[in-house]
């Protein structure tokens, strides 16, 4: 069984997202990890890269595939995690602490508010 | 999950209980990985690991000439084989030379030869062989007969031998042998570029065998392994895949795989349309192509001249197969090419937009230790 933490905020697209801003810190769900299978290529959003809520802002990939990573909310990307070019199996073995993503300034007006809660997020992912 | 119309191996309930992830492979629901696709190629290139390829077709060609029957048809020269040895073939169309499935054949005696095709050719092949055999010769088809397990790596041999089965064999050589009473093949053939062994055992001895070999490779810190690693572990190798890097457009002469072609042999199918294109030279070659800028090929990436993106009518060819080699943690790929190219020339693939270099080499990128 994955885990889904009850103190984070995520989104359909399997982001979580600890924090309420102004920065918050974004990575993949336990579930997505597990579903995508080894990931051995991260590419990240750039620092200072203005992001938009849902669209593509880096990709993940695994032997077999590759599934874009979404941005959970708008704002500026301020710090990416940089240990992940070395070791991107860090997402994998700790999608909700070392082998977070990266992290945003929301933009003006944004709150996490609008994004899914653990119970609802878990709903998703029995469908 | 499970789709009701694909077949599945006598393992299936153990790859569950392993809880593998399954995907659809030539019609079959298979494992792709069990506990991690990187960790299950580690076990095959520096232990041992274990492989249900039950999936794969098995096919019988039996009765008076079997032997010259097959040696008429399939592409390479079984006379230089002899009983007890298995060769890489291939099944080619005979008006134009393109594969219909590359292929294992086991030459049991002059009246048998046991087939190993891919699990999705496999009523293709048997269909063309019935149709062109000649009176007294049977073919026929043992998809379910039998199941098949591939033991791949170099605790292999102790491994095998721990199950009091023999290994005292060259590679691509085969033993009849019998374990707990029951019969089997134990062949020195493989997909891994390892040593290593694939057992052939009736289709209810599966279950059994797997434990037993699970059990006894404790020692060796055994590994299950899904398909997705024998997919890496063979792209490592440069060995082509049928609907990948071979296929009915891709004829053996672009596939670099002419080595497996009775040149001299007076027939088979696609020998025409073969030899002619090699006379002429193919219009397009198999090569390795190996990363400089960080990125993963994937199969049908479009190969470009040129490194700008803006260059459009620049296409030079495509990737049939890549990967991230975890050997190697680069990406890796083959891709055809035109005949102008040379080791060492720098391409670039179009990955999403995006233009990344990548050298030309001759494959294999990891060494082959199948010896």
């Amino acid at each position: 069984m994955t885990t889904t933490p009850e103190d984070l905020k995520y989104t359909a697209e399997h982001e979580w997202v600890r924090g309420a801003g102004p920065v918050v810190r974004v990575g993949i769900t336990d579930f997505a990890q597990d579903s995508l299978g080894d990931i051995v290529f991260v590419t990240l959003p750039e620092a200072g890269a203005k992001i938009e809520a849902g669209s593509p802002c880096g990709e993940l990939e695994s032997t077999k595939s590759v599934s874009d990573l979404y941005a959970p909310v708008s704002g500026t990307v301020t710090e990416v995690n940089g240990a992940l070019d070395a070791n991107p199996e860090l997402v994998n073995s700790d999608p909700y602490g070392e082998g977070w993503i990266f992290e945003v300034e929301l933009a003006d007006g944004q709150s996490v508010d609008g994004l899914l809660d653990a119970a609802a997020y878990t709903e998703t992912t029995h469908g | 999950m499970t789709t009701p119309s694909l077949l599945t191996s006598p393992l299936h309930a153990r790859h569950r209980a392993l809880g593998a992830k399954m995907a659809d492979f030539g019609g079959w629901e298979m494992p792709i990985e069990y506990s991690g696709t990187v960790g299950e190629h580690a076990a095959v290139r520096e232990r041992v690991g274990v492989f249900d390829v039950s999936h794969l077709g098995k096919a019988t060609v039996a009765g008076p000439g079997a032997f010259d029957f097959v040696n008429s048809v399939l592409a390479n020269d079984l006379r230089r084989i002899g009983p007890g040895k298995a060769q890489y073939t291939l099944c080619c169309d005979d008006a134009t030379g393109g594969v219909v499935d590359d292929l294992i054949a086991y030459v049991k005696s002059q009246d048998e030869v046991f087939l190993i095709p891919n699990a999705a050719n496999t009523t293709e092949v048997v269909r063309r062989l019935t149709a062109a055999a000649p009176e007294g010769v049977t073919v026929t088809n043992q998809h379910k007969d039998y199941a098949v397990l591939a033991v791949q790596g170099p605790d292999s041999e102790a491994l095998i031998k721990a199950l009091g089965l023999p290994t005292d064999f060259d590679y691509m050589a085969f033993a009849t042998a019998s374990w707990d009473d029951r019969p089997l093949t134990v062949c020195r053939t493989g997909y891994t570029g390892e040593h290593g062994y694939e057992l052939v055992c009736r289709w209810d001895d599966a279950d059994a065998l797997w434990a037993a070999l699970m059990h006894a490779g404790e020692p060796f810190d055994v590994k299950p392994c899904g398909l997705g690693a024998r997919d890496t572990l063979r792209t490592e190798m440069g060995y082509p895949l049928h609907g990948n890097d071979l296929s009915l457009d891709i004829t053996p002469v672009q596939a670099r795989a002419g080595w497996a072609v009775g040149w001299k042999k007076d027939a088979f199918w696609g020998r025409e349309a073969l030899v002619k294109e090699k006379a002429d030279g193919p219009k397009r070659t198999l090569w390795g192509l190996k990363q400089v800028d960080r990125a993963i090929p994937r199969p049908h990436m479009a190969v470009h001249a040129a490194a700008d993106p803006s260059v459009a009518d620049d296409v030079i060819g495509e990737v049939t197969s890549g990967t991230f080699s975890p050997t190697l943690k680069l990406g890796i790929a083959l891709a055809l090419l035109p005949p102008t190219t040379a080791e060492g020339d720098v391409v670039y693939l179009d990955v999403r937009g995006r233009r990344a270099a990548f050298t030309v080499v001759k494959p294999p990128f990891v060494k082959v230790s199948t010896r």
